[in-house]
């Protein structure tokens, strides 16, 4: 590439190659530099890359979510950038993915710029604010050496861990009671709902629904909560006619999931529907968690601020093999006085790698394990639906019926609307004819959908993507 | 069948779905009025137990779970499935250059900025991908490429039943099968092959169009105008029921020389000027602007140069068009230049503003090039642009008013503009938003060898090859310019 040369030089002469110094330098306490000597390991990073004029770094780290982070950094200026929600600035990912690059410990592979490392470089306000931060002698000591070392192990006292055990069964029983508790209270809750009468409950949805969530949180139920808490918005989205039904629907999976814990307050999938899900932790360490290597497809990343002051941020996947679980999602919640994050994948790339999937009987929510370096990817056809449309719609509510989303992969069908303006999806065979749940225009009303990956919410479809004779396009939601 | 039979049958669940169906209407009622609902769902008699209060919560959950997995909407109506979306004339522009495209498309909000990436692709050969955008039906502004699109979005948002889409030609009886954009692109191919046939074509159909559509139809005669039209054009500016029709019939008439006589108001506004000699031999003519002594003279004399055409001033002054033009004191009176170049835009015929752009541009008046540019064909405006950067050292944003879309100057960063912005890129403080604007402009107007040399001279500068402002030159460079070759 002769054109970069000039580049090239220019940072050579301004030595652009870090050394640790300057990462001991950016950290703004020792904690953070003992975090990030911790992510200082090839095992954390995937897809780490440096810009072909090498000045610019990037990669994603492994964290504590579902999804990775996306780490960059500018090594003119220091200037960086990652999309964890912590309030460090720069974060122990940024250090990490410094410390990688200023010990050369995996290879930074000179790649194509992508688009969301230039799409960071163009919000840049400005180099100086990195620099004098750069500049800034610390206010307290650091000290790498102390960074690296590991802390001793300490030989575990079995008294102890005894103790501490029965402690931890202590809090869970009293977690359950809580939880129990809290679930009678919302039995009543929807009891007196349909006392009171249901035209009321829509038109007052909203309050009515935050009393009891709050109730829930207060008696540990917070994932409960929080679904009881977009409830409302569900329900505003349908038509006023249609308000009725969904509000039995909504409620009905209420009554099926409080039922469901009561029969069995341990089972790991009804928890996570009530209380809370499993640590990244719990997920990686369970032996009995399904592992799935395949090359992977990103419909669509969903990005929704919740009444509960929580951004959710959800990515669906597309497993392209010919068996296994065909989608998986994976769900981060941060919150929103974090700020905006960016995205994590992008809509149509692909990549390989294993997702350990959270225990279920019908496996969806999942952990990116392992992504792979950048490789050739064969070309995949998106593959035939694994059932018919009917079934699809349907097994996923008979095994866990309390499911608000079910991914969907539709054969060959066409968008077409009613008098009225409804959008409908409907199959080439005529047979099946589905509602979507928004009004789309453009390039998927005026072409065949060969293939479509959709989400089948509250009797209505929302569109992730879809293959046509045009190429892949990405749904309008 | 016995009674114990049946009481077995429900048991086991064998109930026909129609008979759940058929109970729901009743169950939501009720619960929508605040009545209880299992005795509404007597079939389930046995599942949901004698406690009234857990009856109501069991048949919630068995109601729930039925109509969540058993009712389907169906449309209300039969289904209107729209065409596909054509085929462009056009191929569509590479795979691995549409993030750029989008990229550009995404963070400019501006129309123009919009506008200026579909004709700048257009005029290389290529058009958008349709999922990254797609132009409105009332888009008049997109290449005519697109017309088959626009009548798409059209036949969209429209409820009628869809037309024969013709590839014929355009004539007086298949006028009606014709979308609107698709129409007027056929319209003005058939004015580029036979004039005449074309003018005959919108004269029958003219009285039956809007009046945003006969502007838009009447405006497509300006290409190969000739007195052959006056007769229609004279027709309209007499009888059109739209002030703006009329005025549009009026201007092109006077392009052919054929202005109303405006006697009185010309006279007046020929005595704001007066011709005078010059030279050793007083044979050289110029007409200077009189002083104007107040506010009230500047306004009459702005008035009447929005109501004159370009021929009835001159002849007021004893001069033809041309000769206006030539003998014309550029940048005495800067308002009354500005006026002159608006009526020579307006009204004056195609040789005329090319004069015109080239007197204004021997001033230095980048300004009324600007106004000019749109009347010019590419290869002036690129003329005119490259001399601005080089002899008035314009900016590039400004150069490429002047070139619009179809430029390919070969070497515009080395014109004082691009001295200019590559000092600025290096100065210290230099921020990492600074002049996108212009940078998004040298994308436009160079060629793609000079994007590919501009590229590696910002690379020298300092920056960076992912730097979002470097998109345009990025695609510029990139994309195979099939426009230049054909």
């Amino acid at each position: 590439m002769p054109d970069i040369l000039p580049a090239l030089d220019s940072i050579w002469e301004t030595g652009v190659a870090i050394d640790l110094k300057a990462v001991e330098q950016l950290a703004t306490d020792q904690s953070s530099l003992k975090a990030a000597a911790g992510l200082a390991k090839p095992a954390k990073w995937s897809g780490v890359g440096v810009s072909l004029d090498g000045a610019l770094i990037w990669g994603e780290c492994a964290g504590s979510g579902a999804n990775p982070y996306r780490v960059m950094a500018d090594l003119r200026d220091l200037g960086n950038k990652c999309t964890c929600p912590s309030r460090k600035f720069p974060c122990k990912h940024v250090l990490g993915l410094l410390w990688l690059n200023a010990e050369a410990i995996v290879p930074f592979i000179p790649a194509d710029t992508p688009a969301w490392v230039s799409d960071w470089l163009g919000r840049r306000r400005g180099t100086s604010a990195a620099r004098s931060a750069s500049d800034a002698p610390s206010a307290t000591e650091k000290d790498l050496r102390a960074a690296r070392a590991s802390e001793p192990e300490v030989a575990e006292d079995p008294k102890d861990l005894a103790r501490r055990e029965a402690q931890a069964a202590k809090r869970g029983e009293e977690t359950e009671r809580a939880i129990l508790d809290a679930l009678d209270a919302l039995e009543q809750w929807i009891g007196d709902q349909l006392r009171m009468g249901l035209a009321g409950f829509i038109d007052d949805a909203t309050a009515r629904c935050r009393r009891i969530a709050a109730r829930l949180v207060d008696g540990k139920a917070a994932v409960l909560a929080g679904r009881i808490d977009e409830l409302p918005s569900r329900l505003l989205a349908l038509s006023a006619g249609d308000r009725p039904r969904g509000a039995v629907v909504e409620l009905g999976k209420l009554v099926l999931l409080a039922r469901a814990f009561r029969a069995a307050p341990r089972d790991a999938e009804v928890r996570r529907a009530v209380a809370a899900s499993e640590t990244r932790e719990t997920v990686l360490s369970d032996p009995r968690a399904l592992r799935l290597e395949a090359h992977w497809e990103v419909l669509a990343e969903q990005v929704q601020t919740r009444r509960d002051g929580l951004v959710s941020q959800t990515t669906w996947l597309l497993n392209l093999a010919a068996a296994g679980p065909r989608f998986a999602m994976l769900l981060d919640f941060f919150p929103a006085s974090a700020g905006r994050r960016g995205s994590v994948f992008t809509p149509g790339e692909r990549f390989h790698g294993e997702l350990i999937f959270y225990q279920s009987a019908q496996p969806l929510r999942a952990l990116l394990g392992r992504r792979d370096a950048t490789q050739a990817m064969p070309a995949l056809e998106w593959p035939l639906p694994d059932e018919p449309t009917a079934e699809a719609l349907t097994r996923p509510l008979l095994a866990e019926p309390w499911t608000i989303d079910i991914p969907l992969l539709l054969p060959q069908g066409r968008l077409a609307r009613d008098d009225a303006g409804q959008t409908w999806w409907r199959s080439a065979d005529g047979l099946t004819t589905l509602p979507l749940a928004s009004e789309v225009d453009g390039l998927l009303c005026g072409t065949e959908l060969t293939r479509t990956a959709a989400i089948w919410s509250g009797n209505r479809l929302a569109i992730l993507a879809a293959q046509t004779p045009w190429g892949r396009i990405g749904g309008h939601d | 069948m016995t009674e114990t039979i049946m009481t077995e049958a429900i048991k086991t669940e064998a109930i026909k779905t129609e008979m759940i169906f058929d109970a729901m209407g009743a169950v939501l009622a009720r619960w929508t009025m605040g009545s209880a609902a299992a005795p509404a769902a007597s079939f389930w008699r046995t599942d949901l137990g004698d406690d009234p209060t857990e009856a109501e919560l069991r048949l919630l959950a068995l109601a729930g779970q039925f109509l969540g997995t058993s009712v389907l909407m169906e449309p209300s109506s039969a289904l209107r499935i729209l065409p596909d979306i054509p085929l462009l004339p056009l191929p569509t522009m590479p795979e691995t250059l549409r993030p750029l495209a989008r990229r550009i498309l995404a963070t400019k909000k501006q129309a123009k900025v919009k506008s200026d990436l579909v004709h700048f692709l257009a005029a290389r050969g290529w058009t958008v991908h349709p999922s990254d955008w797609m132009p409105e039906a009332d888009d008049d502004d997109v290449p005519d490429v697109y017309a088959s699109w626009r009548d798409w979005a059209a036949n969209a948002a429209s409820s009628s039943v869809a037309r024969q889409q013709t590839d014929d030609r355009l004539t007086t009886d298949n006028w009606g099968d014709f979308w609107p954009a698709a129409r007027k692109v056929a319209l003005a191919e058939l004015r580029r092959r036979d004039p005449s046939a074309a003018r005959a074509v919108l004269e029958a159909r003219f009285a039956g169009e809007t009046a945003d559509a006969r502007w838009r139809l009447l405006s497509l005669l300006s290409e190969r105008l000739s007195d052959d039209d006056t007769s229609f054009l004279e027709g309209i500016a007499a009888n059109d029921r739209a002030p703006k029709v009329k005025a549009l019939a009026t201007s092109l008439l006077s392009r052919l020389g054929r202005g109303p006589a405006a006697g009185e108001d010309a006279a007046e506004l020929a005595g704001f000027f007066a011709v005078k000699t010059k030279g050793l031999l007083r044979r050289v003519r110029v007409v200077q602007a009189e002083p104007l002594k107040t506010a009230a003279q500047s306004l009459r004399r702005k008035a009447l140069f929005d109501g004159i055409d370009l021929a009835s001033f001159s002849g007021a002054l004893g001069l033809a068009p041309q000769e206006l033009i030539a003998a014309w004191d550029w940048g005495a009176d800067q308002p009354a230049d500005a006026a002159l170049v608006e009526l020579i835009a307006a009204t004056g015929a195609d040789e005329q503003v090319t004069q015109a752009a080239d007197a204004v541009a021997d001033h230095g008046a980048t300004g009324l090039v600007i106004s000019l540019a749109m009347r010019l064909v590419p290869a002036e405006r690129a003329r005119h642009a490259e001399a601005a950067l080089n002899a008035q050292g314009i900016r590039f944003e400004l150069a490429q008013l002047i070139a619009g879309t179809a430029a390919r100057l070969q070497g515009p960063l080395s014109a004082p503009a691009g001295n200019a912005l590559l000092a600025a890129l290096r100065r210290d403080d230099a921020k990492p938003s600074d002049h996108a604007e212009e940078l998004h402009a040298l994308g436009l107007i160079v060629s793609r060898e000079g994007a590919r040399r501009s590229l590696e001279q910002l690379s020298g500068a300092g920056l960076l090859q992912g730097d979002p402002r470097l998109d345009m030159l990025r695609l510029n460079a990139a994309l195979d310019d099939k426009g230049a070759r054909s």
